[in-house]
């Protein structure tokens, strides 16, 4: 049912395997190979939706391949990297990356991260393909500016409107802190971090029960934040 | 030397005159003009003033020289008086060319000698800065300048260099002969004494010290031996401070090159280290990966309850405890070498809060953590990773020690200048033998419960170490009712002097 092509990059054949069973599993069909240079060479001949990158590979640093391909190939690009590389992984966002795994991830993370990019293939962040959004008990009316919740609506001010907005227009999906700051204060503003940090608290209060325990509005410690896609 | 030096003056200055007098004899029973012994006298006394220093002797010699024409040459013979007075007019004249060639020669052959002394003090300046410019350490330096100053003012002098703190080292360079040098301890009375050295030069009872001084401190000292230090003249003493000049330049250059060397090799080593840590972290966990994953699609494709299902899910359990160790073991390394810099910013704890209480979700599905937070939002300064990371072990630890059933929480309270976060079960609670080691790393309680598995013995450790690099303080401790409860701070205002 699915005839999307995914590329696994990926330099250990053990990891390798394990992804590609588990795409098999789920009706995939996959590419491998074991260097940023054999990846180049069959992006170039085959078509490919979704890159699964690791970053540690041995020929080239894993933000410079990103960079090199984002010049001329649009597909998405999932990657995967080590715990403890934050700055990695939010410099692999910002260098158009669509989202990233943290080794060890499961089969069930895998297929999650990689239904995200999936969907929002060939989609900028900027067009919303309905007018009204949806996860979980949460729902944003673009048309009528009406976010409600479990079916009452709630007040947002315009800044968490516009936060809210640009979470919904990537749902599922990791925003950097830089990213958001751009989006929403507008370029130049991208080392007020806080001033985020203060508007995803304020948000979270709106739209969470616990906002200690967030059920929508995810911390990605290091790195940004996700709405989560509970359908 | 005084009397030395007068002596071959006056000697010098009888020997020409007598001589000029004797060939004026001479001349004169060959029936010679009277003017050619004239002529002899001024001779001689040129002669005198090129061959003795001063002017004084040339002087000297012009008056003998008319005294001995007169006494000798002029009627009547053998007397200081004249009759025929046209010879007054030749004593005048023969008194004032004698002091005109004089005072000329001498001054001729003074800028000769100050020139001759000029080209000598150059050479040596060019030879010192070519040799220091070479030098590749403080002894070098300290042994050139040693040899230099020796051969310049024909003296046994020494040479005492200063560390980079401002320290005098233990030991000095002194010269022992016209070519050996020799190292010498310095005496503690001695050190103490280079302390008090200031910007002029010391005069001690057998040595004078001169500092060398750099652009911000003392950076040496130079000493010579009193009695060559006392008869130092102008130019000698300028030519000393030239070279000190020098000396202070080239040891001050040593320093900057030395502390550049350093900050670069401190930058390599620390690039070396995060590399090997950021590729065991990484070659690490590839395999864990694989190991995880597979065992979990093992576990998916098994029946639950059969005992492949059990293998499975064990590898799965055992792979994810070598994964928290290695994340364990990987903080650890460098909170202990001191070398971790908190990547501290303003950040709020709930959000960390509730990534270790997903995390912890994760890892033991149906486990119920109970959450106590301000309602207000609480920015506290740190490195959110680690902090993750203490709540992620603290919880993990309470709850390896308590059944499912029992409370499991963690509560958050602000308490004026800092944040408190308590975490606390209904488990078993720590034996007291244990509680006094329980921070120690790689200490595993000697009695803990019968289910609570391996514990890491690193955990609490690595707790301890983040906390404190933080500027808070952990407990660990018993409560009432049973159970356990860990309690650290963080301080709300960091100063900003790191």
């Amino acid at each position: 049912m699915n005839e999307r092509q995914i590329l696994i990059v990926e330099d250990d054949p053990q990891i390798r395997n394990f992804i590609q069973y588990t795409l098999k599993r789920e009706g995939y069909s996959s590419l491998t190979a074991g260097t940023a240079q054999g990846a180049m060479s069959i992006l170039v001949r085959e078509r490919v939706d979704v890159v699964l990158l690791d970053l540690g590979l041995p020929d080239y640093d894993g933000l410079e391949v990103i960079h090199k391909l984002r010049q001329w190939w649009d597909g998405g690009i999932l990657v995967v990297s080590a715990r403890d590389q934050d700055r990695e992984k939010a410099a692999a966002l910002d260098a158009g990356a669509d989202d990233y795994l943290t080794k060890p991830f499961s089969a069930t993370e895998l297929m999650a991260r990689l239904r995200v990019t999936i969907r929002h293939l060939g989609r900028s962040s900027g067009t919303p393909q309905s007018c009204v959004l949806r996860t979980g008990q949460l729902t944003m009316d673009l048309d009528k500016r009406l976010v409600t919740l479990e079916g009452q609506p709630i007040h947002l001010t315009p800044m968490e409107y516009n936060l809210l907005q640009l979470l919904f227009r990537n749902l599922g999906k990791v925003l950097t802190t830089k990213t958001i700051l751009n989006e929403i204060y507008g370029v130049g503003y991208g080392t007020d971090t806080q001033a985020l940090r203060t508007l995803t608290a304020a948000l979270r209060r709106r739209i969470e029960k616990t906002p200690a325990v967030p059920q929508y509005l995810i911390t990605e410690i290091g790195v940004g934040y996700r709405l989560a896609d509970l359908g | 030397m005084g009397w030395l030096k007068k002596g071959k003056g006056l000697a010098i200055t009888l020997g020409l005159t007598g001589t000029a007098t004797a060939l004026g004899l001479l001349f004169g029973e060959w029936q010679l003009h009277e003017a050619n012994v004239v002529v002899l006298y001024i001779l001689a006394v040129l002669l005198t003033a090129r061959y003795t220093t001063g002017y004084v002797w040339g002087l000297v010699g012009g008056v003998l020289s008319v005294l001995l024409f007169n006494w000798f040459f002029t009627e009547p013979v053998s007397t200081l008086k004249v009759t025929d007075p046209s010879y007054l007019l030749t004593f005048l004249i023969m008194a004032i060319t004698a002091v005109t060639t004089s005072t000329l020669t001498s001054r001729v052959k003074d800028s000769a000698r100050r020139a001759q002394e000029k080209e000598q003090q150059t050479a040596t300046m060019y030879r010192l800065t070519n040799l220091l410019s070479d030098a590749e350490d403080m002894d070098s330096i300290a042994s050139i300048i040693t040899q230099t100053v020796s051969d310049s003012f024909q003296c046994l002098a020494a040479c005492l260099c200063f560390d980079q703190q401002g320290k005098a080292e233990k030991t000095y360079i002194q010269q022992k002969d016209e070519h050996a040098q020799i190292r010498r301890e310095l005496r503690e009375d001695l050190s103490r004494q280079m302390y008090a050295l200031h910007q002029e030069c010391s005069q001690g009872e057998e040595f004078y010290d001169w500092p060398i001084y750099g652009r911000s401190n003392i950076l040496g000292v130079v000493r010579i031996p009193r009695e060559t230090a006392r008869n130092l003249t102008e130019s000698n003493r300028k030519m000393l401070h030239a070279i000190l000049e020098t000396a202070a330049i080239a040891m001050d250059r040593l320093w900057i090159s030395l502390a550049e060397r350093q900050t670069r090799e401190a930058v390599e080593r620390e690039r070396y280290r995060s590399n090997l840590l950021r590729s065991i972290s990484h070659d690490l966990r590839t395999p864990l990966t694989g190991i995880m994953g597979m065992s979990e699609m093992l576990m998916d494709s098994l029946p639950e309850g059969e005992n492949t299902y059990t293998m499975a899910a064990d590898i799965y359990r055992d792979a994810e405890h070598i994964l928290s160790l290695v994340q364990n073991i990987l903080n650890l390394t460098r909170l202990q070498e001191g070398k971790l810099r908190l990547q501290r910013q303003m950040e709020p704890l709930e959000e960390v809060v509730g990534s270790a209480v997903a995390a912890i979700s994760k890892r033991y599905p149906g486990r119920k953590v109970d959450i106590t937070m301000p309602e207000n939002l609480l920015m506290v300064p740190m490195d959110p990773r680690l902090i993750d990371q203490v709540l992620v072990n603290l919880l993990d630890n309470a709850q390896r020690h308590t059944p499912q059933d029992k409370e499991l929480g963690i509560a958050v309270e602000e308490k004026g200048n800092f944040v408190q976060v308590r975490v606390y079960d209904r488990g078993c609670g720590i034996k007291p033998q244990d509680l006094p080691h329980i921070f120690e790393a790689f200490y595993t309680e000697k009695s803990a419960c019968a289910d609570a598995g391996s514990g890491v013995g690193l955990g609490l450790a690595i707790c301890q170490s983040i906390v404190q690099a933080h500027g808070g303080t952990i407990i660990g401790q018993n409560r009432a009712g049973g159970g356990a409860e860990f309690i650290f701070t963080l301080p709300l205002e960091v100063e900003e002097s790191e």
